[in-house]
């Protein structure tokens, strides 16, 4: 493909990108197995966490990341069958977000049991915020099967993302820059975080 | 024209014809719309900018590992400060503490002050909790806090670089020269903060 074409790709590409992400809606028509595999990105503290627990799963060594994924996988799992999402949800998101990038930024690939335990938490977490409304069986399971592909996969492309720009660049600013990173989410996060508890809310 | 200019004119006209209808230009919150409040609080206070430049600046003086450690620091303790003034938990002589920073920050870089690094990042933390606290005192309640939170954050963070890109200059003699007198600067303009100057 000459790079003309990959330029032109590219802009097709951004061109036929959707419009508003909506907490249920993303894309008219598209229903669910895929609603749901959009789902786990499709709110702040959501995306918030899912960020940092990629960046703190690609923080670790790469034959470390087995435990992180079954860890998840088998959380995430488990809360899509904890029943509907409870209130406290987006400030429990909130406060892992914060937790999950604060390790990634002050000490990223150590203190391996913290991360594995915080990395299972969000996967319960992305778990329970991806329950869907109550509807007919087969069309929950569809929804539920997609937020359990759509948050794995997720957490896959954002770790393998992260190995890829370090192996493509090797300098040092790249990991420096994935921790000021961490830290600017983290941030972020916990200001969200207090927002939802301040007097006025 | 070329055909392969055309074709790359056509794809990013396409781009913009095809792209999602969600930016408008006046979205209806006036100057308070989240985003561009956030990005705007910090650097619309000159306390805070002097300090933000000088703890980029002090860390690119103390090489690495200071010169990511302290802007990795710097905002998760100034977002536990903004907390802080969210839940309104009382913080004693914040404004005090916002130019002090300035002042203490802007001597380290003047006299190339090398502390041990959990030193450094200690006093980097104390006065981030001052600068949060009061931004997290004064977000206004009309926003998107999402939006805010993230232009808030950026902004701080761009104000960092900032101070690193400049501090860089101390590979030279003459930039490391500058980079003190901008230290004596920072210093100076705190003491003007302190004694109600400016």
């Amino acid at each position: 493909m000459t790079p003309l074409l990959r330029v032109g790709a590219a802009a097709l590409a951004v061109a036929l990108c959707a419009g508003p992400a909506m907490a249920h809606a993303p894309i008219p028509g598209i229903k669910g197995f895929y609603i749901g595999a959009l789902h786990p990105f499709s709110t702040p503290p959501q995306a918030l966490m899912m960020l940092g627990a990629g960046l703190l799963v690609a923080g670790h060594a790469v034959y470390r990341a087995k435990f992180f994924f079954a860890g998840f996988a088998l959380t995430s799992l488990l809360g899509l069958f904890t029943g509907q999402p409870p209130a406290w949800l987006d400030t429990a998101m909130y406060a892992a977000a914060a937790l999950v990038c604060a390790l990634a930024a002050l000490l990223p690939g150590r203190v391996l049991p913290g991360a594995t335990l915080l990395t299972a938490l969000c996967g319960l977490l992305i778990g329970m915020a991806s329950v869907p409304d109550p509807g007919p069986a087969r069309d929950m399971a569809f929804t539920m099967s997609g937020a359990l592909f759509g948050a794995n996969l997720g957490l896959l492309y954002i770790w393998g993302g992260t190995l890829f720009l370090k192996e493509r660049i090797p300098q040092d600013w790249l990991a420096i820059g994935l921790r000021i990173l961490a830290a600017w989410i983290g941030a972020i996060a916990l200001l969200m975080l207090a927002l939802a508890y301040a007097p006025a809310a | 024209m070329p055909a392969r200019t055309l074709a790359l004119l056509l794809a990013l006209a396409l781009d913009c014809l095809a792209a999602p209808q969600v930016a408008l230009a006046h979205s209806g919150d006036g100057y308070g719309g989240g985003f561009v409040a956030g990005v705007t609080h910090p650097i619309l206070g000159w306390d805070h900018v002097a300090a933000m430049v000088a703890v980029g600046l002090w860390g690119a003086f103390l090489g690495a590992p200071a010169i990511w450690i302290l802007p990795v620091v710097f905002p998760l303790v100034m977002a536990f400060g903004a907390v802080l003034g969210i839940l309104g938990i009382p913080v004693p002589a914040v404004e005090t503490g916002i130019a002090l920073s300035a002042v203490v920050l802007g001597l380290m870089i003047v006299f190339a002050v090398r502390p041990p690094l959990w030193v450094a990042a200690v006093i980097v933390g104390a006065f981030a909790i001052f600068h949060g606290y009061a931004h997290g005192t004064e977000l206004p309640a009309t926003v998107n806090a999402f939006a805010y939170a993230v232009g808030f954050v950026i902004s701080t963070g761009l104000l960092h670089l900032i101070g690193i890109a400049f501090g860089l200059l101390v590979k030279w003699p003459a930039g490391r020269l500058a980079v003190r007198g901008a230290g004596g600067v920072i210093s100076l303009a705190g003491v003007a903060f302190l004694t109600g100057a400016v």
